[in-house]
């Protein structure tokens, strides 16, 4: 065979057929993206832009709202209370999740596996019944009292519900597995010749940990963090159940502006203070991080 | 000459500023095993895109038996393909993928089984029916992809470097299967790769690709001993380019000059030189060169021989190597089979001649 | 040497008490919840004076728990295939598309996502008002579906651009038409993905409180809107009794999920 077609390549004659641009090849066309944009645009996008907008127009067009919501200190109070809760439980997820995802990482697959379950279960399991169940052990005759009493540490009840403790204890619980689970997978990307490495050049195990590890964990701790501190901001249904209405958070104000106060205006302001600030922090993360944290991969 | 199969007719392929494929023209024959080799980014994984139809060019047509492709949709082509990834459908068994054309092409269920059965038989996977591509190295899934790209008797058969994620011993295993089934099924391939031993060690022809046009197509021996540019003599087989001074040029053969005084006469020339005193490149073949071991510049008969110094002796078992600088100052390259005289006394910093024949080595302007 | 368990000395013991701690912590809420739920006393005292079975028998007797119950899951169900069948859409356009604009698409796509949720119920609330939607099971499929799509259009996404589109190509190849070929070689490879997507947006559906609370109304309201209600006015133990139930299908959810990827896996 080889032997027939031994020839120089044959050079055709002509320009041949110019079929013009290329064809669009069959890919994914817009079209299809069409329903859920539309789905978005018309319950998400508008509704939202209606309710901020309503910020400035109700009761009559102007800045009044805002200027009620700074000028009142009941008001400034639940600003201050809403970051200081998030920051806290931002640390303390951190606080806590750091370890465990460290410890995750290393321990055998077998141990690991069941405390993973764990961690899981509690990030599945209904919010209000999480809720419920922090409601029920933190109340004045609940376990957690009943024990310290018990074995002597207090005297009295200590006060854990509808306070911002109670929220704190509760909204850690939550926010915990969004720092475990991302962490774990920045702890296991390391490779552990690394610090064999960081070891063998004589650095100490605090060292090694300032020095190596945790600059190497850093972006996905700030990237933890951030998220959680978000989400902590936005946060309804727990802080409106553990803290009770003497130590409000800002979601819940919106909610009362809304639905008890019917008053739009207000409600679309402080909607807007929290768009604004979640929104700041987003735009802040991708700058940092890029989209890699925003719970994707 | 024999009626042509598959033309490539002046394709282009343009991706915004950037011109890919820049009028490839290339005819093969039925049944012949075609090579595009060439280096990433030279435009033979595209040109084999279009002539799959999962790319479209801006220009030029390709025919198959004398009629036009562009218009058919890449399922309608009857072109089969094996991918330089693994594309088993990851969901389906063995059987299941060599069935897959056969299916969507509603075929009675007794000669899929049939054809199934030949085509696993063909690739050496009989027995492998029902396992999955996920419990199969890598050399039987691209054998497997193999069956399913053959199993509707496609008249051209695509293989986008489909051995470069396998080792070196699996890959020359499987070479020798594709010959093996290019020979039983005297289907026509098409074969992209990057690898010059692969592509001398499969085609009947190999086209050799440069920045998106083909700058040579011939058979391995052809490219080897008469390459028309410096692309494909630094591309095919190891090669030595030292810079020279044309001094003559007549009817393809040049007279050049190399250092300050060494001449040689009757070189083969690529290209035109345009008056005297034109800089090129003389390419000589290291395993063609002879030593010498005493210097001389003299010419010898119809001998050029170029004085140097030896630099370094490595030796490979059935060959030696021998790194040489000339008297001014160019790196050369030698090979010497085990056993050559030449070898025997040759030490570090010795004076020696480099010898060789100028009709086999080649000018490049 | 910080990575290798037995290579870490004293150091893993506080490792392991800190995450040991945190398991009870993660265990303590779901733990008492269940045991409470047999507990004999209306207070929730611990340990509780006797066994019952009754908070279960009064969850059952009240016809409003299992009503709310049916109304969460077919909602959550509706939700779930119209995530998936929107998302899979959007997904196949925002990874295959060539389209201009295709990442801040995508961006858009997930914001509902890392919105507070407040806002966005607050803000359906004012448009179902005005349209009439409060209190409808459109009212509820749509707000929730909004929560949903993100996870589903994200999900789905990442199990296209894992899933190589030569095989793809491959398929239309041996002659499949580009519609079949997504349907018998690329739907069967992300099988996996649209699972998932489902599974979530079935979560999200079914423990969805914020919206829920405003979409709700006294003649329609989701298992949480009733939980949410009954506990504003006390701490009943029938909302043991239920979580208990709740944090049982949540495991039953999780071992099929479980069951499920091992089987995709081999």
């Amino acid at each position: 065979m080889a032997g027939v077609t031994r020839q120089a390549a044959a050079i055709g004659g002509g320009t041949g057929l110019a079929p013009g641009r290329p064809r669009r090849l069959p890919a994914g066309p817009f079209a299809l993206v069409v329903p859920g944009l539309l789905l978005l645009v018309v319950f998400f996008a508008l509704p939202v832009l209606a309710l901020l907008l309503r910020s400035v127009t109700e009761p009559e067009p102007g800045f009044a709202n805002y200027a009620a919501l700074i000028g009142s200190g009941t008001y400034l109070k639940i600003f201050f209370n809403t970051f200081l809760v998030s920051a806290v439980v931002t640390l303390v997820s951190l606080a806590i999740g750091f370890p465990v995802a460290w410890t995750l990482a290393i321990l055998p697959q077998g141990v690991a596996a069941p405390i993973f379950g764990v961690l899981i279960l509690s990030m599945w399991t209904n919010l209000l019944t999480r809720t419920y169940a922090w409601m029920v052990l933190l109340q004045r005759t609940g376990v957690i009292n009943k024990s310290l009493i018990g074995l002597g540490l207090i005297d009295a009840p200590l006060p854990m519900v509808n306070n911002l403790t109670g929220v704190t204890i509760g909204m850690t619980y939550i926010m915990l597995p969004f720092v475990v689970l991302p962490l774990y997978g920045v702890i296991r990307r390391i490779d552990p010749a690394i610090l064999q490495a960081a070891a063998l050049c004589g650095a100490s195990r605090f060292q090694a940990l300032r020095l190596v590890l945790l600059p190497l964990v850093a972006p996905g701790m700030a990237a933890g963090a951030l998220m959680v501190f978000v989400m902590s901001l936005g946060y309804f249904v727990t802080p409106a159940l553990l803290g009770g209405t003497a130590n409000m958070m800002l979601a819940e104000l919106i909610a009362q502006f809304v639905q008890s106060l019917v008053n739009w205006g207000m409600g679309g302001a402080a909607a807007l203070v929290l768009l604004v600030v979640t929104l700041a922090l987003y735009a802040l993360q991708l700058r940092l991080f890029g989209t890699a944290g925003l719970g994707g991969r | 000459m024999t009626e042509p199969y598959l033309e490539i007719d002046g394709i282009r392929r343009e991706f915004g500023p950037v011109v890919a494929v820049e009028a490839v023209r290339l005819t093969i024959q039925r049944g012949e095993f075609m090579t595009f080799l060439g280096p990433s980014g030279s435009g033979k994984s595209t040109t084999l895109y279009i002539l799959a139809g999962l790319d479209v060019p801006t220009a030029g047509d390709i025919r198959l038996e004398g009629r036009s492709l562009l218009s058919t949709p890449p399922q309608h082509r009857q072109i089969g393909m094996v991918f330089q990834r693994y594309t088993l459908f990851p969901h389906l068994t063995v059987a299941e993928n060599v069935a897959f054309p056969l299916v969507v092409r509603r075929r009675p269920r007794a000669e899929i089984d049939a054809k199934v059965k030949a085509m696993l038989r063909l690739v050496r996977l009989e027995g492998f029916e029902d396992r999955k591509p996920a419990q199969m190295s890598g050399g039987q899934q691209q054998r497997v992809a193999l069956a399913r790209a053959l199993v509707y008797d496609p008249p051209v058969l695509l293989m986008d470097e489909p051995l470069s994620a396998l080792d070196k011993k699996l890959r020359e295993e499987i070479q020798f299967e594709i010959r093996r089934i290019h020979q039983e099924t005297g289907v026509t391939i098409l074969y992209v790769t990057h690898d010059q031993e692969e592509a001398l060690r499969l085609s009947d022809r190999i086209a050799v690709f440069s920045k998106g046009v083909i700058d040579q197509v011939g058979t391995g021996e052809e490219l080897y001993a008469h390459p028309t540019t410096r692309f494909v003599a630094g591309f095919i087989g190891d090669s030595d380019f030292l810079t020279a001074t044309v001094t003559a040029a007549e009817k393809g053969r040049a007279d050049l000059k190399l250092g300050d005084d060494v001449i040689v006469r009757g070189v083969p020339i690529h290209g035109d030189p345009g008056r005297p005193g034109a800089k090129a490149s003389l390419m000589l073949r290291p395993e063609r060169i002879d030593v010498a071991t005493a210097p001389s510049s003299a010419v010898d008969g119809d001998r050029a021989a170029l004085p140097a110094t030896v630099e370094d002796i490595t030796f490979l078992g059935a060959s030696i190597h021998l790194a040489a600088r000339t008297a001014w100052g160019e790196a050369v390259a030698v090979r010497l089979p085990y056993g050559h005289p030449a070898a025997a006394g040759l030490a570090r910093g010795q004076s020696i001649g480099l010898g060789f024949e100028p009709a086999a080595a080649h000018c490049f302007l | 040497m910080l990575l290798q368990f037995d290579r870490l000395g004293w150091w893993r013991w506080v490792l392991v008490g800190i995450t040991g701690l945190t398991v009870v912590y993660l265990l303590m809420p779901i733990l008492f919840i269940a045991a409470l739920s047999f507990g004999a006393s209306q207070w929730l005292i611990f340990p509780p004076p006797a066994w019952t079975t009754r908070w279960y028998g009064e969850l059952f007797a009240d016809p409003r728990w299992l009503e709310s119950a049916w109304v969460s899951f077919v909602i959550a169900c509706v939700v779930a295939v119209l995530s998936v069948v929107i998302g899979l859409a959007a997904a196949y356009g925002l990874v295959r598309g060539t389209f201009r604009g295709r990442e801040a698409l995508k961006a858009f796509f997930l914001t509902p996502m890392i919105l507070p949720v407040v806002i966005l119920a607050v803000a359906l609330y004012a448009l179902f008002l005005r349209v009439g939607l409060n209190g409808t099971t459109t009212g509820f499929v749509i707000a929730h579906l909004v929560v949903a799509l993100p996870f589903a259009v994200l999900t789905i996404t990442s199990a296209l651009e894992g899933f190589d589109k030569a095989i793809e190509d491959a398929a239309i190849l041996c002659g499949a038409s580009p519609l079949e070929a997504v349907v018998r070689v690329t739907l069967p490879g992300i099988a996996h993905g649209l699972f998932s997507a489902a599974v979530f947006s079935f979560l999200a559906s079914w423990d969805e409180v914020v919206l829920a609370i405003f979409m709700a109304s006294p003649t329609l309201q989701t298992l949480p809107v009733k939980i949410w209600a009954t506990l504003r006015q006390d701490l009943t133990p029938v909302i043991a009794a239920a979580s208990t139930l709740l944090i049982g299908l949540t495991i039953l959810l999780m071992l099929l999920v479980a069951v499920i990827r091992r089987g995709t896996r081999s």
